[in-house]
């Protein structure tokens, strides 16, 4: 949460000078997207508390994550949303509950917190990881938190029961961003958390806003003058328990970074998941995987630690996909107001280049300040879109606001066209026009329509639940599952081909900034009404395949089948 | 707009403390100073106390000219053993050769690796900028001793050529950016002596 380095970049442009959609394309300017905010009517309104209204200290402005999942099983998205607590200057108002919503049919949501038990054990929350890591079927939840962390094992009748201490996972400190995955390939999955400083409960209340603003506002201090907390690898014996393995792993965050998000991938694409983590005002680690269980951070060198001009940035949230179309994945990281969220164009073999610039994506990302951010087919079109979570730290700078925006802003909604996006925020319905201040984001279908539709956490407000209401292509969704069982392995990637594209996803757990998004691989068709193949990969490098598969369906591939 | 806290100042009355505290501080001059001037004891210990704030000064340049000469040093072992396994068509051996170097060639432009990183975090945040006045005029970016903005882009240039070149590797591309590593370290080291 750092502040920004770069001065205004040439290419900056405003809103009003963003290209327009192409003449003669099939989308007519405002019909093209349309979201609705749906969260009040949908039964989602729990309000996500900050701190104090004057975010006095980092960890008032930092934020939690959101998830879809199916908890259940009944085909039916639910979302968890971690809560933090609410302060009066140092006494505690409220320590906020975590929510989780029971899908129902017809796009509803019903709270269910109390009696899955899981809202949060008085934990100040931040993140959320789904993952059924005791391979019994069924997803369970980690939330990471500022003291320590908490595992809801499900049981499987709704209720689910907290065993982080239990399993070694507890890890005192400010854990943020954590993913599942089988760091060594041996059919478990491991686990990593990040880090932000070091810093105790004591110290937040007694924070006080002393950092100068550009001689204009006294606001939060840091993360200058804190020291950076480590990240932690806990290795997974089985799902019976979990061991810190992080120096044996080679994934000791030895510049004590100011961590956020984490993404496991498989960047390299040699069939085994890499490592990305976000830190703030420090390069960005990727850990490439070598086969053995270990890891090598290779970032500088790869080309995405550090922006095109070689700077570390305050970065915040992920995204991976294959923007482009070329089978490669591809990155974006959000960061600080007045500074690039960068994208890294993959070019194979775990290479990137920033590619933010002729991408488009940096000059309307510059003023706002980012967080959640998330690849996907919002208009079915065939080709990944974007869409950001904004919000800025500081309330002060509402006094200013002709310098960095405000502390509430507008998120984002950049259109992918042939590998270049567009802002198209303003002409995607009522549910962008909002002013919040967000942070947490996660994409999923919650009603099962064949779009995306998107969930925010907002500091010191109910979460935004946008329904995707737009007159998009086909699609097809794919529910990967396993014999016993289990619903969409962390590490699969499916592969489709349709209409002479061929699009690929991949299954992860940990993603954005402090979420998860729908397991579930979503694919959007543009005109095509049949898929002409689906290749699943499965974790353990076995293939499932279907061919001629009629578009328009959640499609259910069991591995084996 | 970085937001760090200032603490030059308190830095230096610490270490004129700790000189104190080490007996190697004045003591009051017997005769007690001519009015409106400084007694010449505590000029000299001034003095002395300068000499040992320029002498740290010194002693983290020297740090880490010697961090960067001993990656510079790996660099070329493995920049031998990158030429040796393409003259030899090996391909495991000079991509790992080749990945080594370009690892090598990033540290020398983030002027030492994560761990160095950390320490160099750690100054900042005391208020320590070796350059304060070259980060002022954009020739370094903030904490750095002796790679220069321009230096360092082209060390992670080159670092990610040649890492590029690790599936493919071609000798005259690698002696092309080898070249360009090896006259920045140069100009590098005729710069800081």
């Amino acid at each position: 949460m750092a502040c920004a380095r770069r001065a205004a970049p040439p290419g900056a442009v405003s809103p009003a000078e963003r290209a327009p959609r192409a003449a003669g394309s099939s989308a007519a300017a405002g019909a093209r997207f349309r979201f609705v905010d749906v969260a009040a009517e949908a039964g989602v309104t729990r309000v996500t508390w900050a701190g104090r209204p004057g975010k006095d200290h980092l960890l008032d402005s930092a934020g939690t994550g959101v998830a879809f999942l199916d908890y259940d099983g009944d085909g039916r998205l639910d979302l968890y949303v971690v809560n933090g607590w609410r302060l009066d200057g140092s006494r505690i108002v409220e320590r906020g509950r975590n929510a989780l919503y029971h899908g129902l049919p017809g796009g509803r949501f019903e709270d269910v917190t109390e009696r899955a038990g899981v809202g949060g054990d008085g934990v100040w929350g931040a993140g959320v990881a789904v993952a059924d890591y005791d391979a019994d079927g069924r997803p369970d939840i980690l939330v990471t938190g500022f003291g320590r962390n908490l595992l809801y094992r499900n049981r499987g009748d709704g209720t689910f029961e907290e065993v982080a201490a239990r399993l070694g996972i507890e890890s005192p400190g400010w854990n943020t961003g954590a993913a599942f995955f089988d760091a060594d390939g041996d059919g478990d999955l491991d686990l990593y958390v990040a880090s932000y400083i070091d810093c105790t409960l004591e110290d937040v209340p007694q924070a006080k806003p002393i950092l100068d603003w550009k001689g204009l506002e006294k606001v939060a201090a840091g993360p200058f003058g804190f020291k950076g907390a480590p990240d932690h690898f806990f290795r997974s014996e089985g799902g019976a328990r979990f061991t810190d393995a992080t120096r044996e792993a080679g994934l000791e965050d030895t510049a004590l970074g100011f961590g956020f998000a984490v993404r496991a991938g498989d960047f390299d694409g040699d069939g085994d998941p890499d490592l990305y983590v976000a830190n703030d005002s420090d390069p960005n680690y990727l850990y490439r995987n070598e086969g053995d269980g270990t890891f090598r951070e290779v970032g500088v060198w790869s080309g995405c630690a550090l922006d095109a001009n070689g700077a570390a940035q305050a970065s915040m949230g992920i995204a991976a996909g294959d923007m482009n179309g070329d089978g490669l994945l591809d990155l974006v990281v959000t960061n600080f107001s007045q500074d690039f969220s960068t994208l890294y164009r993959g070019l194979g073999q775990g290479l990137f280049e920033d590619a933010s610039e002729e991408t488009g994506v940096g000059p309307i990302t510059y003023l706002p300040m980012s967080w959640g951010v998330a690849f996907a087919d919002f208009d079915n079109d065939g080709d990944l879109d974007l869409v950001i979570a904004n919000g800025h730290i500081y309330p002060q700078i509402d006094r200013h606001p002709e310098i960095a925006g405000t502390f509430r802003q507008k998120n984002l909604l950049l259109e992918n066209r042939d590998g270049r996006f567009y802002d198209v925020t303003a002409r995607a319905g009522p549910g962008f026009e909002a002013l919040e201040s967000s942070r947490g984001l996660a994409v999923g279908d919650f009603d099962n329509d064949g779009d995306l539709d998107i969930a925010f956490t907002n500091l010191d407000a109910p979460p935004t639940l946008l329904r995707n209401d737009s007159p998009g292509g086909s699609w097809i969704e794919i529910d990967c599952r396993l014999p016993g069982g289990g619903a969409n392995p962390i590490g699969t990637t499916v592969t489709i081909r349709s209409g002479g594209r061929v699009q690929r996803r991949d299954i992860a757990s940990g993603d954005s900034y402090l979420s998860s998004h729908d397991p579930r691989p979503h694919f959007g068709l543009g005109a095509a009404r049949r898929v002409d193949s689906i290749d699943v990969r499965w974790p353990d490098g076995g293939h499932t395949f279907r061919s001629d598969v009629a578009a328009g369906q959640i499609v259910t591939i069991v591995k084996g089948s | 707009m970085f937001m760090r806290r200032a603490g030059r100042a308190g830095w230096t009355v610490a270490m004129f403390a700790t000189m104190l505290m080490l007996g190697a501080g004045p003591v009051l001059p017997q005769g007690g100073p001519a009015p409106g001037r400084t007694p010449a004891e505590m000029v000299a210990t001034y003095n002395t106390l300068a000499d040992a704030i320029l002498a740290v000064k010194n002693t983290e340049t020297n740090i880490v000219k010697t961090i960067l000469s001993a990656t510079y040093a790996h660099a070329r072992v493995e920049l031998e053993r990158a030429r040796k396994a393409i003259k030899g068509g090996d391909a495991k051996a000079s991509e790992t050769a080749l990945e080594n170097l370009a690892a090598d060639v990033a540290e020398m432009g983030t002027e030492g690796d994560n761990a160095v990183g950390a320490v160099r975090k750690r100054l900042l945040e005391g208020g320590h900028h070796h350059h304060a006045d070259g980060e002022a005029k954009g020739i370094y970016d903030e904490g750095y001793v002796v790679v220069t903005r321009v230096a360092k882009q082209a060390f992670l240039d080159a670092a990610k050529a040649i890492g590029q070149m690790a599936h493919a590797p071609k000798a005259e591309a690698l002696e092309s950016a080898w070249t360009k590593v090896d006259t920045t370290w140069a100009g590098l080291l005729k710069e800081n002596g």
